[in-house]
């Protein structure tokens, strides 16, 4: 056990500064999940007196113009920052790759299911998002589905591309030749290594997502604005910018921070990455 | 493809046009005013966005005008005579004032206006009940019949907003219920259409032949002098913007600047504060045909308990100076004020709420309401006042859209209990949406019937401000909706313009106003 | 060539057919109504239901999705509900400023993504090469309007140095001058994408240089400046021109955030106020001619690609 910890491990404890990406993951989930705990106040808590504050000794971080605590609400925000993050990568793979394997290992299937990826990726992604957001109305659950289709396209094809390769390969190609059924192949020498390529592109989607939704919060059409996610801080402050400039620099330093440390394990995990599956990667990035 | 070719060549042309003006500096007599956001259609016969009220009424003209205490005076109109207890109105036109397009106005551009306000404006059937006509009685007179009399004649005639403006008939006679297309955009004020160019800016230019009324200017109305050359609606829909640019120079007025910035905007040497003379304020409408509240008059009176609003305005506007805690449906100065109910305005009492609550039978199940964040004060108070009910145990379920999905779903009686909107100072409450049987909320009680029917069934104002008194105690008791409290809102002005005035009657008007 | 060219405009036009029916259906879908939004809050509901009838709104959507599609052919993209105005004068008014401002983006994207990148190759490994990186990671991290924000804070409010927002165009007075208007705005769109580019210039000199005949060459004893010059940056353009075709879409995607955050009179800024506002044949004319216009660019970057490396395969 901990062997494989340590294999997992490896690439971060070569690099320094993926570790600290680690970190910070690793102090964003603890936060979201003993946020109540943690929070000095109640992040809804109302407070007329006390509007506009900079930072002080009780409320660190200042307070908005319902005189909320800021500081608690950006605690409480992670959590949003983790049910979106976790949401849209599962949303991504549990659609982009069934897409991309059955497009790869049924070509007719593919034709029509990759060419409709295609049609969704001439879309501007915030766009697409957009549309979908005002056609679905305004929750987290369909924020998650809005940002889950652009990563959707982006999933299938490294899918695709990851399952024709391994498809070639020698011993995949044996397997079927044995008569070991589409399944079978599948599940037992397809999937299993695609985890590497999907685990990478999952960290990066999580980063995306953290800046997709805050794009959609900023334009009024993410999470419900009276929700405390970072992005709706920003978009209700942002009238306060000369006033009060404390105000959106916490929450936006903390949307920076978790995509910075996303994009840095992916990286790390990436460069560990056989290279085959690197070249699939890098011409599948969209944002 | 004419389309296609339309948009090259005049894109074309501008381009050429303008660049060889372009060493030019702007005109001096360009006035800028940077607004909320891009006005939808300027016929404002059919539309009652405030902003299309601001620019068109520097184009068209209505036949009465309020003066500065909310009188209406003659504009369009010379004077009148009032028949048979006030079913007849007889209306003499002025003559020689002449259209943007060089016609000269008559009775028959009256009757063709006013036929179609009638038909498709927002308000005109108000006025037009079932069963009244207008009709050209003279080249410059015209006649209105009316089933009943009607007490808000004038004021009504008076509105522009959504109101009877008066256009050319052969601008009108096309139209019906569609909206005016830019090139029927022809009315006989002081400055005339030029351009509109989307999400840049409306231009209007100096009329020269305006026909001004021979009195003074006071209000709206009296002489309009167009002391500028043009007037440049730009939309700026960011409030911070707005500011920045004014204070740079680059507008010369902008409208609807947040109460936070009040206090250091006031301050500043850069800029005039030109406050609205007239307030907005909020108003939470219930739902009278369908839901939880339908019928359930305590629990709405337990809403109305619960409710802090003095706490909410604080926190929406801020400076103590832009907002009032005032429960009647008119400020102070005005002939309609009333303090009849207004003690039911603003308890802020959550014990007494839940109690209330419990007995009429509350349990608990969420009442939605409907609000936007299109407006950041309906938002703001909706989320002070979800806090409030909350204490008292009343569970707010805020369903936060867009304007426009709105006005779309307020209009589903199955899809909320409360909405929020907010309401503008009209000159007869007649006017006011509460009282429009039509409108989302459906108050049609067999007592609201019967007070309103006094409201509009006189002419004698003594007896219309009781009956109105007695609506508005009403509105406390039965709780159609709730006004949130006065705001009064204000924008910002250059030091250079001149003769601008201290506040704005309802819309900035920029007549007489030179820099 | 000619065959290949001939399968992706078959491939385009299907592609555009596709997006055609979902942009068309898809908006409609969308709740609200356009006509209380022209109409303002005192309408009523008689007023709405004549002025839809009278502006075609109440035919079946399949209709109208037929009248469309023609007239869209014709060349005709119909009338804005809310400016009352064709589509296509709508958006050739907001034109100028996105192409102004992708373009001086693009400037600022290749100017400092390229070189930085190269730099960062040549000396990889080094801590100014992590340094670099690293940076450039944490500016693909940077919400745009965050850096907008700020930027307009510093620059415009406390400054004054710069005008914080709006655009008049350079056809008006002031002239080029103008375009000073776009510095803060180009900027905030500039840094993540030239981040990418960044990155992506890196990684594939890093790959080319692996490669054998780059190796040959350095075996030869070529001086190392010219092995960078003529093997590996020549093959590492290719890849950043690879990368224009998606670093477009993003271009897009960002500059509405951007257009609303400098209140800039461009497209992005358009649709997002057309969706606000139900204007649903703009939206559709807005989103047709982007698609088109990243098809198009796309197959301008592969034929480019093509045409600069002839041993790249394609499909």
């Amino acid at each position: 056990m901990t062997a494989r910890l340590k294999t997992l491990l490896e690439p971060f404890l070569a690099r320094r500064i993926a570790l600290f990406g680690l970190i910070v993951v690793g102090v964003m989930i603890f936060a979201a999940i003993f946020a109540p705990l943690i929070a000095p106040y109640d992040p809804l808590a109302i407070d007329s007196l006390a509007r506009l504050s900079p930072p002080t000794a009780e409320h660190w971080f200042g307070t908005d113009h319902f005189g909320r605590d800021t500081l608690s609400r950006v605690i409480h925000g992670s959590r949003l920052a983790l049910i979106i993050g976790v949401g849209v990568v599962s949303f991504a793979l549990l659609t982009g790759v069934p897409a991309g394997v059955a497009s790869a290992m049924f070509p007719r299937v593919g034709a029509v299911v990759m060419r409709g990826v295609d049609v969704l990726m001439a879309f501007p992604a915030l766009l697409l998002a957009l549309g979908l957001i005002v056609i679905l109305g305004q929750s987290v659950a369909n924020a998650i589905v809005a940002i889950g289709v652009v990563y959707l396209t982006t999933t299938a094809r490294i899918a695709y591309g990851v399952c024709l390769r391994l498809k070639a390969e020698a011993y995949v190609m044996a397997a079927r030749s044995l008569g070991v059924g589409t399944l079978q192949t599948v599940l037992r020498h397809i999937l299993p290594n695609m985890i590497s390529p999907l685990l990478v592109q999952a960290s990066f989607v999580f980063a995306f997502a953290q800046l997709g939704a805050a794009s959609l919060d900023f334009l009024g059409l993410g999470a419900p604005p009276e929700t405390p996610s970072w992005g709706n801080m920003l978009a209700e402050s942002r009238i306060y910018i000369t006033r009060a400039p404390w105000l959106l620099f916490f929450p936006g330093a903390m949307i920076i921070l978790t995509a910075f440390s996303l994009n840095l394990v992916g990286d790390a995990l990436r460069d560990r990455l056989d290279p085959r599956y690197r070249a699939v990667l890098g011409a599948s990035r969209k944002n | 493809m004419n389309d296609f070719r339309s948009w090259i060549r005049r894109g074309f042309v501008a381009a050429v046009a303008v660049a060889g003006v372009s060493a030019q500096a702007a005109a001096e007599g360009t006035l800028n005013y940077a607004t909320i956001g891009e006005p939808p259609s300027l016929d404002v016969q059919v539309g009652t966005a405030s902003i299309a009220s601001t620019i068109s009424q520097h184009m068209f003209e209505t036949l009465y005008a309020f003066d500065s205490s909310y009188e209406p005076q003659p504009l369009l109109a010379a004077s009148e005579q009032v028949e048979d207890d006030g079913r007849t109105l007889v209306i003499s036109l002025r003559t020689g004032v002449p259209f943007h397009n060089g016609q000269e106005m008559t009775a028959e551009d009256v009757v063709a206006s006013l036929q179609r306000w009638a038909e498709h404006g927002s308000r005109g059937k108000l006025l037009f009940k079932e069963g009244a006509m207008v009709e050209a009685t003279g080249s410059h007179e015209v006649t209105l019949t009316l089933p009943e009399p009607n007490g808000a004649w004038k004021n009504l005639l008076a509105f522009p907003n959504g109101g009877p403006v008066i256009y050319p008939a052969s601008a009108v006679g096309a139209a019906g219920a569609e909206p005016l297309a830019v090139e029927q955009y022809i009315g006989t004020g002081p400055y005339k259409f030029n351009e509109w160019r989307p999400n840049r800016y409306v231009e209007l230019v100096r009329f020269d032949d305006y026909a001004a009324v021979d009195a003074a200017t006071d209000g709206y109305a009296g002489a309009r002098v167009a002391e500028l050359d043009a007037l440049r609606f730009i939309p700026v829909a960011d409030v911070g913007t707005r500011v920045a640019g004014l204070q740079a120079g680059d507008y010369d007025y902008a409208e609807f600047i947040p109460g936070d910035l009040f206090d250091s905007l006031d301050g500043d040497s850069n800029v005039v504060i030109h406050r609205n003379g007239a307030p907005i304020f909020g108003l939470v409408f219930f739902n009278s045909k369908a839901g939880i509240l339908k019928e359930n008059r305590q629990l709405r009176q337990a809403i109305q308990v619960a409710l802090n609003k003095e706490e909410a305005l604080r926190i929406s506007i801020g400076p103590e100076s832009l907002w009032d805690a005032n429960g009647s449906f008119y400020p102070k100065s005005s002939v309609w004020y009333s303090d009849a109910g207004v003690s039911a305005f603003s308890e802020g009492n959550p014990e007494k709420a839940k109690q209330m609550a419990e007995e009429a039978g509350y349990d608990g199940t969420p009442i939605k309401l409907l609000v936007s964040t299109n407006y950041q004060f309906h938002y703001d108070q909706a989320t002070v006042f979800t806090r409030q009910l909350a204490e008292a145990g009343i569970n707010v379920q805020l369903i936060v859209v867009d304007w426009a999905t709105l006005l779309k779903k307020r209009g589903e009686e199955g899809e909320w209990d409360m909405f929020f909107t907010h309401h503008g100072t009209v000159p007869d409450p007649v006017l006011i949406t509460v009282l429009n049987d039509s409108y989302p909320g459906w108050w049609t009680t067999a007592e609201s019937q019967e007070i309103k029917a006094a409201l509009t069934g006189t002419a004698d104002v003594e007896a219309r401000r009781v009956a109105w008194a007695d609506l508005q105690q009403l509105i406390y008791e039965q709780v159609p909706a709730i006004k949130t409290g006065d705001v009064y809102s204000y924008h910002i002005a250059s030091p250079d313009l001149k003769n601008i005035g201290d506040s704005t009657v309802i819309w900035p008007h920029f007549w007489g106003v030179s820099k | 060539m000619g065959r290949y060219l001939m399968q992706r405009l078959g491939a385009a036009v299907t592609t555009m057919a596709a997006a055609s029916v979902i942009i068309f259906f898809f908006i409609h879908l969308i709740p609200g109504d356009p006509l209380y939004v022209l109409l303002g809050d005192g309408s009523t509901p008689e007023q709405a239901e004549a002025l839809r009838a009278k502006m075609g709104l109440d035919r079946p959507i399949y209709v109208q999705y037929v009248t469309w599609l023609t007239n869209v052919l014709a060349g005709d993209f119909g009338q804005s509900i809310f400016f009352q105005a064709p589509v296509l004068e709508v958006i050739a008014d907001g034109a100028e400023t996105s192409i102004l401002l992708a373009s001086i983006t693009a400037v600022w994207v290749i100017l400092l993504g390229v070189p930085i990148g190269m730099v960062s190759a040549v000396r990889h490994g080094s801590w100014l090469d992590q340094g670099l990186s690293g940076t450039a990671m944490l500016l693909a991290s940077i919400p745009t309007f965050w850096v907008g924000l700020y930027l307009i804070l510093v620059f415009a409010a406390w400054l004054g140095w710069l005008p914080s927002s709006g655009y008049p165009s350079i056809f008006e007075d002031g002239g080029l001058a103008n375009l000073r208007h776009l510095l803060l705005p180009s900027i905030a769109l500039a840094a993540p994408n030239a981040a990418l580019i960044l990155r992506l210039t890196r990684a594939s000199m890093l790959d080319v240089a692996r490669e054998d005949f780059v190796r040959t060459a350095r075996a030869k004893g070529l001086p190392g400046w010219r092995i960078v010059v003529h093997h590996i940056f020549r093959n590492a353009v290719l890849t950043v021109i690879s990368a224009f075709g998606f670093t477009f879409a993003a271009l897009i995607s960002e500059a509405v955030v951007t257009e609303t955050v400098f209140a800039l009179p461009g497209i992005g800024r358009l649709v997002v106020q057309s969706i606000l506002r139900r204007d649903f044949p703009v939206i559709q004319g807005v989103i047709l001619i982007t698609v088109a216009l990243y098809l198009v660019i796309n197959l301008l970057v592969d034929l480019t690609y093509r045409w600069l490396d002839a041993r790249v395969e394609l499909e």
